[in-house]
């Protein structure tokens, strides 16, 4: 199958990793590198969330679930035994595979529309688990990270440029995750379980195997970020661990991006959080629901433009002036997924 | 305490009619249209601001307004369907979902914009009035809006048994192309579907501003209850949406009474997941899809 993204060129990728790294050294301005971090870390969660609903097709609006797991996994190991975040962000990612395993049981029982639904309903069952939960995880009120001043070992810096390298190694590993899982024989069985499931399983593919061993990376790595989050903000409650916006962002970034494809969530966070950023700053928080409102218009548009995802767009603007070939057929154009019949 | 528990089961069946009437257009765009609209809840939410302006800038009934509420959300899913739907049709199920999605986020935070997060009332004559049978108080708004749930399901059904349109939507609903093959227009049948079922969500946003306050997000509330009740009532059910619904109304309620007032939701989600364990088909299907 064809791929949207060009052989990777390690000239090209090296000096862009330079510039990264290098940026907090040069720009100081704390609200451009809040940006940054934002931007890595919800391109990470896409990038999570694009193993399990890009490539299998599994689409999930409950990855806050995981996050939240996470999140609250690390703070509770933080604040109750003194454990560094650095060992319970760790803990936390292996909390939410954990818990993806008897989630991924239920949920994979349907398909399409209701796995979404079913997930949206797991996701929400916990929160209000844990705004049950008041002895143990502080219910409602939720629990302000205590403040250590500069203290890489307890995951805190006075600055934010801490924050960043971190976000950006997580980014990293994410998506050398997925270079891995595409070039591997399992991107091909997840590409396959996506495309049709039926016809995957009948040419001996373990559907059930597949798609669990994804969710379990999945969950891993949207668990990593929960407690990132949590340590970025320094408060906690269950309304923001596990808020619907987390699974609403992961998918989003995905599909305005692209889908089953590498830079796919990458693309769709650049483009979208600046752009939310600057429209929040601009309007000013007086208008609730500005943000939303916005990513809600984006999507619309894009699924009716392009439901391939932009990303395709611009590689495809990119050879058009590379190449100027007037019958170079764009590099992404990928097969539409076909609708499986759904009768009964 | 059996007077607690048949007061609980009066007040889960009384708004599970509500459900019902979400649940039924839920799974009517589902078996017709075959997409599952996750903005079916925003249209609750329209209603009952349709309900609630209309009262509060006209005077008029919430249940009198029903003749405004539901031919605007008729019209509104004609065009749904005719300008956003019709074009995701057959892509596959990532448009389908992220379209409708979209259009809930779309919708619920334009409301926000324009209404703010303020909550709504409307007061009417009959808002705080009661029946009283021996032990059991049944809210006059709650039986008027369960009886018109009821009335407006039973005239759905007729009309998909009765009228050439409706049986030419079972008939869509069964097998979409021989459906087409006996000369049954798909856009037009699709159009009606998403007309009915939109209609029916106003309806339900109508009945219910008596007694329960307009926000923004209140959509979200109907629509996992009815997302609920069809995957429990079997996908595409019209009768199975309906019996699920009150169902969801009673476990909601008896969630409340026995386990706590914040456990409703937890109670609906764990009949979410045993059906999903136990049947995933539902209580009225046979095959697992």
């Amino acid at each position: 199958m064809k791929r949207g993204v060009r052989p990777p060129r390690p000239l090209g990728y090296a000096a862009a990793a330079l510039v990264l790294i290098l940026l907090p050294r040069v720009v100081s301005n704390a609200f451009a590198i809040d940006i940054f971090v934002r931007v890595f870390l919800f391109a990470f969660i896409g990038v999570a969330w694009n193993l399990l609903g890009g490539y299998a097709k599994q689409l999930s609006l409950g990855h806050a679930a995981y996050f939240g797991l996470g999140a609250y996994t690390s703070t509770i190991l933080l604040i109750r035994f003194g454990v560094s975040p650095w060992i319970g962000i760790m803990a936390g990612a292996v909390v939410a595979m954990l818990a993806s395993l008897p989630i991924g049981t239920l949920c994979f029982r349907l398909r399409g529309p209701y796995f979404a639904i079913a997930t949206i309903g797991t996701a929400q069952a916990l929160m209000l688990l844990f705004l049950k939960f008041r002895n143990f995880a502080w219910g409602a009120e939720g629990i302000t990270i205590p403040y250590h001043g500069n203290a890489p070992l307890m995951m805190q810096f006075d600055a934010k440029a801490g924050y960043y390298y971190i976000a950006l190694t997580m980014l990293a590993i994410g998506l050398a995750i997925t270079y891995w899982v595409e070039r591997s024989w399992m991107g091909y069985y997840l590409v396959a379980v996506g495309e049709d499931q039926d016809a995957a399983e009948a040419v001996g593919v373990n559907v059930p195997r597949i798609k669990r061993d994804i969710y379990l990376i999945s969950a891993f790595l949207t668990g990593l970020a929960g407690t990132f989050y949590v340590q970025y903000i320094y408060f906690i409650d269950p309304n923001t661990a596990f808020n619907f916006n987390v699974s609403v962002e992961a998918a989003l970034v995905s599909i305005v991006g692209g889908v089953g494809t590498l830079w796919g969530p990458v693309v769709g966070t650049v483009l979208l959080e600046p752009t939310s950023a600057l429209a929040q700053s601009w309007l000013g928080g007086a208008h609730g629901g500005v943000q939303l409102t916005l990513y809600a218009v984006i999507l619309i548009v894009v699924i009716m433009w392009r439901p391939t995802g932009l990303l395709g767009v611009l590689t495809g603007a990119y050879e058009r002036i590379v190449r100027a070939a007037p019958s170079g057929v764009p590099a992404t154009a990928t097969a539409e997924p076909k609708g499986a019949p759904l009768d009964g | 305490m059996t007077s607690v528990v048949a007061q609980a089961v009066v007040n889960g069946l009384l708004i599970g009619g509500i459900y019902a009437l979400v649940s039924i257009g839920v799974t009517l765009i589902f078996g017709v249209v075959k997409i599952v609209n996750f903005a079916q809840g925003e249209f609750v939410m329209i209603g009952m601001y349709i309900s609630w302006w209309l009262a509060s800038h006209c005077g008029l009934d919430p249940v009198a307004s029903l003749v405004v509420s539901m031919p605007a959300l008729f019209v509104a899913g004609v065009l749904l369907q005719r300008f956003l739907i019709r074009r995701v049709l057959g892509l596959g199920d990532m448009p389908q979902i992220f379209l409708t999605f979209a259009l809930s986020l779309l919708l619920m935070n334009l409301a926000l914009l324009l209404f703010t997060a303020n909550y709504r009332t409307v007061q009417t004559s009959y808002t705080l009035s009661a029946i009283h049978i021996g032990p059991l108080y049944i809210g006059v708004a709650k039986l008027i809006a369960f009886a018109l749930a009821m009335l407006l399901s039973g005239a759905l059904a007729v009309f998909l048994r009765a009228t050439d349109l409706g049986k030419a939507m079972r008939a869509s609903a069964q097998k979409r192309e021989v459906a087409m093959l006996m000369g049954v227009n798909p856009d037009h049948v699709f159009g009606v579907a998403m007309g009915l079922a939109l209609a029916l969500a106003g309806a339900a946003g109508s009945l219910i501003v008596p007694f329960y306050p307009v926000y923004p997000g209140v959509g979200q509330v109907f629509v996992l209850m009815a997302f609920v009740a069809v995957v429990l009532g079997t996908l595409g059910n019209v009768t199975g949406a309906l019996i699920a619904g009150l169902m969801m109304g009673l476990a909601e309620s008896l969630g409340i009474q026995f386990v706590g007032a914040d456990s409703g939701l937890i109670v609906v989600f764990a009949m979410l997941l045993l059906t999903l364990a136990v049947k995933p088909s539902g209580l009225f299907g046979g095959r697992v899809r």
